[in-house]
Order: C-alpha cells, then structure tokens, then sequence
C-alpha cells in the first residue's frame, strides 16, 4: 500500500465522518425555511448524536444477537463503502477499493442487516418497515445497476476512484449522457437516502416510515450508530454525484492549500446540493407506496436510454 | 498410484452401498457409523484426488472395461472433471456427516439400511458421472443417478404428498434422460463416436450437431430446474429428507451443470445463438425462481426455487461464456466461464448448509412452514448463526463466497462493452438488469427467511419447547459455513493460485477493511460512549405486552413484493356483490374469490400430458392380447422391411 494511498483513506474517511452530519441537519433547515420556519441549528445532529452516546441501550427482551450486531455492521459497511468514493481527494486506486459492484453490495450488506435488526424485536412497525425497505431496494436495483453500468460505459472503467480521476482530467465534460446520468443519480439519491416521495425522514406515523421503521427499537448508542451511517451514506452518495458529474475543485496532489480549498469547494457543491434535495422534498408529497414502480419504472427506462444512446452514438 | 485411489473411492462407496443390504436386520448406531464412514471416507478420498488432479493439472484416465468394440466404460480426470468430483466429494461428506445425528432420529427402522445405500449409490453415480470417459458411460451413470434419486425421494412413502412428489419427479427425471440420451445419439450419427472429443463440424454434421445441441440442452435443463422444466424441484425438495435435498439440490443439479459445460467445451463449437437461448433462458430463471421463492411460506419450497435461481445465475455465466467465445473475447469467455463454475461450487456449499439447517430447524419444531416459526434465535442459537451465514452467502453478501462469484457475472457484465453488435449489447444490459433484480430480490428472500424463522417471538407452542440440533447435526453445517467464508474471502487468492489472473477486487482486502472500521469505530466508542444496557419490553404503543400474533410474519413481510409483482403470480382474484340499493353503497352480500394459478402446471405440464395420455390411449387399442394381431404385425412388418430393402438396393 503506497503512502498516498494510506492518507487517502485517512483522509476521506475522516471527511465523511466529520461532515456526513451537517448534511443532515442542513436539508432539514432547508425544509422548515420553506415551510417558514427557522428549523433546527446547523449542528443539531452533531447535538442529538454526542446526546445518543451518552445514553444507555435498551434491548427488547425479545431480540436476539441480531439487534446487537446489526448497528456495528452497518456502520463497518457504511465507512468501508465511504472509502470507494474519494470527496476531497484523488488518487490511484489500490487493491479493488474503488470497485463500483462492491460499493453497491456494501450497501447492501448495510441494508441486510438493518432489515434484520427491524424484524428482530418483534414489532409490527419494524417488520413493516424492513419489508418496505427490502421492497424497495429490490425494485429500484435494476435502475442503480443500469446507472452504474452506464458509468462504467462512459468512463471506461469499473472503479470509482479512476472514474473520478478521469472526470477531474477532463474538466467539465457536459455531455447529455452526463447530464441524464446526474438526473438518473439524484434519483437513486433520494430513493436510497429515505427521502420524500419515496420515504419521509420526519415522520413517525406507522403508515408512512420506511427506514424510521426499522430503527423504531434502537436506542442510545445503537441508535447513534445508525444515524450516523445513514448521515454518511448520504453524504458518500452526494459525493458521488458531484464528483463525477461537476468535478472542479477536487484535489489531485496531496499538499495542504489544495486540500484546504477541495474541502471548502466540496462543502459548497454539497450544500448546493442538499439545497435542491430540501426544495425538491418540500415541493412534493410523499407517494403511495404502490405508486413507487412507476416512479422507478420512469427511473429505468431514463437510464436505459442512456444505454442506449451510448450504444448507438 | 491416482487412479488407485480413485478406485480405492470406488470400493469405499461399493461398500456403502452393499454392506447396509447385506446386514438389512442390523440396525445400531454402530452399524450405521460404519455404513456412514465408508460414505464419508470415499468422499473424502474422491475430494482429495480431484485436489491433486485441480492443483498438478495433469489429466488421470483409468480404463475400465470394454464392454465390445467401440463401447467401453472408462474414466477419465481433468480439471474441469477434477473440479466437479471435489465439489460433489467435499459437500457429500458434510452432508453424511450430518446424516449421523439426522438418521438417529429419523423413522423407518431398519428401512433407514436402504437409506444409507442409497445415499452412498447415488453420490458414487454422480461422481462416475463427472469422471466418464466416453458419453456411453455418462449416459449409463446418469440414469443410476436418476434411478437412485428416485427411491431418495420415496424414503417417506406412505405420505400422500411424497408418494404425488415421487411420480413428478420420476417423469420429469426420465424426460431429461431420454433427452440426454437422445443428444448423445445424435451425436453419435454425427461423429460415429461415444468419445468426447471436438465434433468437426462441416455441411453434414452442422445440422446434427445444432439438433443434439438442442437435445442435450433441454436435458440438461429438465434437470438443473430450468424454467419452464422446473416444477419438479419445488415438490421433490419438501417432500425428501433434509440431507436428500441437500444432496439433490447443492450437488445433483450440478451434475447437470458439467453436462452442459463438457459438450459446450470439448465437443461442440458453439453459435452465437447458443449461448443467447442459454443467457435467456437462465435469466428467466433466475427472475422468476426468485419471484416464486419470496411467496414461499414452506421454507423448502423456498429454497427449491432459490435453487432454480441459482442455477439460473449458474446458466447466465454459461451463457455469457458461449456469447463471448462467439465474438472472439477469451478473457471475458474466462470470466464468464469461471464465474459459472465458482458460483456452482459456491451454491453448492451454501445451498446444502441451508438445506441442513433448515432440517434441523424442521426436526425441532415439526413443521416446514415459516409462519408457525420464529423466535428460534434464542433456541437454537448454533443453528441460527449457520443458517445465518448461508443465508447471507446466497443473499451475496460480502466478503462471503455468493458474492465472490456473483462479482465475476457482473465484471462480465460490465465489461460486455467490447461486444461489437449493438443488439448483443442491448440484449446483455437488460439481462444485466434483471440479474441485479434477482440479486436483489434473493436479499429480501432470505431476509424474509431468516427473520421469520429465527427473529421475533415464538409463533407456536411447539417453536418455545424447541432445542438444539445433535453435534453431528451442527459438525456438517459447520465445516460448510466455514467454507463459505473461506471461499469468498480468500477468492482472488484461490483463483490466483489457479492461475487465472483476473480483474476483480481482492476480498480480502475489503475483509481487512471492514473489520478495520468496525474496530475502530468500536475503539472510538469505548472511551466516549456510555456502556450501560437494559432490557426491556418491545413498544407496543402503550400495551404491556403484545402477543406473537401482533408481529409480522414471513407471508406479511413478501406482500409488497408480491403485490407489486402481481401480474407475474397471476393470482385469479373475483368478487360479486350485490347492494340493497341503486347507487351500489349499502352492501347486501358477495362472494369474493382468490384462485393461486400454477401457472406452468396448469397451462405447460398438465396439456402435455394429457396430450401423451390421449396418444398413449390410441396407441393402446392395437394392443388387443390377440395372439394373432401381434403375428400380423410381425408379418407386416417383415414384409415391409423386405420391400424397402428392395426398393433401396
């Protein structure tokens, strides 16, 4: 492993952890300013995490080793996934970290267990919501695949951080291809992040949560755990979708000022981001649960002509 | 000195076979670890010689007997043989060892003899099988397997359902070996030989050559549970002892496998179009054995139809590898190739590690459906963590060995860039996506699986009394799960040290990572959080406590699934009602109606067969028992052959 290298995940994992969480809060602020509201501080989750560490865990005397492993796991897979997407910083990639096909499956690893953890205590809000949540993600699968397939087609690589090197060579390559595939990655965003239409974080109404659902029975540092894999899954895949579809500003060599600025830059695009992601949540109510197929349906057949138009152009 | 112990492996299982008959009356725990040790031991024998053969890569072929000229019974060992014989060695001796706590609490008295016979005939069949020199001996053991796996099923005869189970899976496993048998006649017309060897194809042959193609595919497919040849699986599992399945599912499919991959590889040089009838219909397969897996309440029937869309996966890779060596793609061919034959080892491993556990679990709580489980976790805790570990194998989870090979299918995905047909490319994307739907969806399955038999509380009284599994019973899945682990993990090194240099990511190092951070987050929190638990009640919104009925069951976790793919189920649902008055608000009475169509029995199997049975009867009224009809018909007949003799000299 070659230093670089070594600092990179250093480097990156560090990033995630420390800003995944800002994110969150700042979507919700977004939200409660559109609903004319100040909302929370900048730096709530920051509050509620320090304040879920500091308190105990309570099991259902129903669950089993499940519950116990399951937000250990998750987190584990979240930060290992977290290191296949480079934020701030860009290197050559070693020994399949990088590999756009595992950082799915660990996601999906993440997402095993969290279902599991929701069905181990025995209540009907967490079945429910594991079910749901197993539900979707096999529905929208055949779209992240295609999506990311259609990647790989583009930049002619299998590994996220070569892509992201290549996407911070080009520049800006603003090709319709890139712009489909932008739209077709927020969407997977949205859908994987639990966001309105397809899930709705604010809720706790058994008629509508999804993956609130699940970690209805966590508590404590448990629940800590899993909040803050959510927070970074979110940030990873924000992370993914501006670095590949606007590239500028991310640092190439390791020296203090370019990082400096990457970071900063990083910060900006993803607050922009999250800004879209809070006015398109407010502008919209959230879809019956049956009504989903179609939305990824639409989702599908977006990414499949990118496919296509690749195929043919 | 290899070809001694394969024979001395031979002779092992011989033993097995005839030292239970003979002592028929004999019924001890002594005799039977005697029977079971000759069984574990040829396996062990059989695993070891296909290691030497696997890793010195010189080919071992053993003459056995020439039956007459141009007919023989031979062996003979190469890689891709070797390959076969370690799998079906290494998971058969898991699975006898297993048997030894199984059969001790299994019914039947001293039947359980035959059992034990039958058992050690039918992997011995299936290793000669992988091992033939010639398809004359191929087609000889294939039957034996077929024969034998019979009688297997019919261990519990006097239950309707076996005895139902029993008949499907003897016609289904004589169609594929007509098949099969008809291919390799072919085959012989076109060739004049029983040899595997490249058939030269020319303007004669080709057509032959397609039509024993053709032949050999649908039998190989009727076995391996191919949609639509797949209905056998789903009756034949439920209805056979755990370790019956195990072995049927993880090993025998398999065999059908190497079938399809030797006439591919040795004797035929495959089309283009070969390899898209494969790809399709092993997608075909894999969707919608998946689909049928998630409404399963029986959890062998849940793993039956898993197993249907694990060896659709199995045929993808084939698939793939047939359309890649079309266009001229060696490396991608490679990928594809070692992607089938990997996720055959691997579903072997994780499909009999969950065949027996679940066994195990059946054996505790007498039932096989899902929704009187639950809670089992805390019962039997050994047992859980096994299932576990199959279960999030065939979920392809990593680092663990599903997700090893399902990896290899996607790199071929990905990297079909290089196909130059823009139709081909399309053709593999969608299949791509439809793959990724069945890798999805087998998550939710064994999510669906696990949690409602382990997770929760007990839904039946007979789920709280439940114990652990026997030693031996735990020892077999053990030795299993740990080879799931070791097979994912170490995957690049495995096939590295094969010699095949691929261009996947290194699990390993992905398994260093994750405990890395999982450690150091662990580290991380021991100092800073708080360590203090407490156990408490489920929230039940305010109720003291909910009974088991309140949590959700297997059958309510699979309902938007299934209502989503509602249309593929095909779920007959009809309601009349009638109102009190005009404006149909005040209802009066009804009748609603849910008819669950079986879609490829109903429309598929039963018109078949009732067409075979309307020509079976027409054929029949020429039999009369009339001594002189049968001397008509010898005398027309002859007459017949005179004048076409004649007319062709």
């Amino acid at each position: 492993m070659t230093t670089d290298f070594f600092l990179y995940c250093i480097i990156n994992t560090v990033c995630v952890a420390l800003i995944a969480p800002l994110f969150v809060s700042l979507v919700k602020k977004v939200k409660a300013w559109t609903q004319g509201r100040q909302g929370p501080s900048l730096f709530q989750t920051y509050f509620t995490l320090a304040k879920l560490l500091k308190k105990e865990v309570i099991y259902s005397k129903d669950a089993s080793w499940v519950s116990r492993a399951a937000p250990w796991i998750c987190i584990a897979a979240t930060l290992s996934a977290s290191l296949f997407v480079p934020l701030v910083y860009v290197t050559e990639p070693m020994g399949g970290i990088g590999n756009i096909i595992l950082f799915l499956y660990l996601l999906v690893l993440a997402r095993f267990f969290m279902a599991l953890g929701g069905l181990d205590a025995g209540s009907s809000f967490g079945g429910m919501g594991s079910s749901r949540e197993m539900s979707i993600s096999a529905v929208i699968e055949p779209t992240t695949i295609i999506v990311f397939a259609a990647l790989a087609f583009v930049f002619r690589s299998l590994n996220i951080i070569d892509m992201a090197s290549i996407a911070a060579a080009t520049g800006t390559p603003v090709t319709p291809t890139l712009i489909l595939l932008g739209i077709s990655l927020f969407i997977i965003l949205i859908v994987e992040t639990a966001r309105i239409p397809v899930d709705n974080p604010e809720t706790h109404l058994e008629l509508t949560m999804i993956h609130e659902g699940m970690i209805l029975e966590q508590s404590g540092r448990n629940l800590a755990l899993l909040e803050l894999s959510s927070a970074v899954k979110q940030v990873v895949l924000m992370g993914l979708l501006i670095n590949l579809i606007v590239p500028w500003g991310i640092a190439t060599s390791l020296s203090l000022i370019p990082l400096a600025e990457a970071i900063g830059i990083f910060i900006v695009k993803a607050a922009f981001l999250a800004l879209i992601i809070g006015l398109f949540e407010s502008s919209m109510a959230k879809m019956r649960f049956f009504r989903l197929p179609s939305l990824f349906m639409m989702a599908f057949f977006f990414s499949t002509l990118i496919i296509i138009i690749e195929v043919f152009a | 000195m290899i070809d001694l112990a394969f024979l001395a492996g031979v002779i092992l299982f011989l033993a097995g076979a005839v030292i239970p008959l003979a002592t028929i009356s004999q019924g001890n725990r002594l005799t039977r670890s005697i029977y079971l040790g000759c069984i574990i031991s040829g396996s062990i024998v059989f695993s070891l010689v296909s290691l030497f053969v696997l890793v010195n890569n010189v080919p071992v072929s053993i003459h056995a007997w020439q039956i007459f000229p141009g007919v023989k019974i031979g062996f003979f060992i190469d890689r891709l043989a070797a390959f076969f014989l370690f799998l079906i060695g290494s998971v058969s001796a898991c699975v006898a060892l297993y048997c030894a706590g199984y059969v001790e609490e299994m019914e039947g008295g001293n039947r359980r003899n035959l059992f034990f016979s039958g058992i050690s005939i039918f992997i011995l069949a299936m290793s000669l099988i992988v091992t033939s020199e010639n398809t004359f001996s191929f087609l000889l053991f294939w039957e034996l397997m077929a024969a034998v796996s019979f009688f297997l099923v019919m261990y519990e005869y006097n239950r309707s359902e076996t005895r139902r189970a029993g008949i499907f899976y003897f016609v289904m496993t004589q169609l594929s070996t007509l098949f099969v048998m008809m291919g390799i006649i072919i085959l012989f017309f076109a060739t004049g030989s029983f040899a595997f060897a490249h058939a030269p194809v020319n303007q004669v042959s080709a057509p032959l050559l397609t039509a024993a193609f053709i032949s050999l595919f649908i039998g190989f497919s009727i076995k391996a549970g191919i949609i639509p040849f797949h209905k056998w699986l789903p009756y034949a599992h439920p209805a056979s002892p755990s370790p019956v399945s195990a072995l049927m599912s993880g090993v025998m499919l398999k065999v059908a496998v190497y079938g399809l991959v030797r006439f591919l590889v040795t004797v035929f040089t495959p089309d283009l179009w070969w390899g898209v009838l494969i790809l399709v219909a092993g997608t075909t397969s894999a969707v919608l054995g998946v689909i049928y897996a998630i409404k399963e309440d029986d959890i062998k029937g849940l793993l039956a139809y898993s197993s249907i869309e694990n060896l659709g996966i199995i045929f993808v890779g084939i698939g793939l590898f047939v359309i890649f060596s079309a266009s001229g793609l060696s490396l991608l061919a490679t990928i594809s190739l070692l992607a089938a034959l990997f996720h055959s080892l691997n579903h072997a491993v994780f499909k009999s590690l969950l065949f027996l556990s679940s066994g195990s679990v059946v054996h505790a709580v007498h039932t096989r459906d899902m929704e009187k489980m639950g809670g089992l976790a805390k019962q039997m805790p050994v047992t859980s963590l096994l299932f576990f570990i199959g279960a999030a194998a065939i979920a392809a989870l990593p680092p663990l060995n599903g997700f090893a090979s399902e990896l290899l299918v996607y790199t071929a995905f990905f990297e079909s860039v290089s196909v130059i047909n823009p139709l081909l490319k399309i053709l593999l994307f969608i299949c791509l996506a439809l793959f990724a739907l069945t890798s999805a969806l087998s998550a939710a399955c064994f999510v669906k699986a696990f949690g409602s038999i382990f997770l929760a509380k007990p839904r039946s009284p007979a789920c709280e009394k439940a114990h652990e599994a026997s030693l031996s019973m735990l020892a077999g899945p053990a030795i299993l799960a740990a080879a799931c682990g070791i097979l994912g993990v170490f995957s690049y090194q495995i096939l590295t040290g094969f010699g095949f240099v691929l261009p996947v990511p290194d699990l390993l190092v992905i398994s260093i990572v994750l405990l890395l951070m999982g450690g150091l987050v662990y580290l991380g929190l021991y100092f800073t959080s708080s360590r203090q638990t407490r156990i408490g009640e489920t929230w039940g919104c305010g109720a003291p406590s909910l009974p088991s009925s309140t949590e959700y069951t297997g059958h309510g976790f699979s309902e938007p699934i299934v209502t989503i793919f509602s249309s593929i189920y095909r779920t007959g649902k009809t309601s009349t009602k009638t109102y009190f008055d005009q404006k149909n608000c005040m209802f009066a009475e009804g009748t609603a109606e849910i008819r669950l169509v079986k879609f490829f029995e109903e429309y598929l199997y039963l018109p078949v067969a009732r067409g075979a049975y309307r020509g079976a009867k027409f054929i029949a009224r020429m039999q009369n028992g009339c001594l002189d009809t049968y001397l008509m018909y010898v005398f027309v007949a002859v007459v017949a052959i005179l004048i076409i003799l004649g007319v062709t000299a």
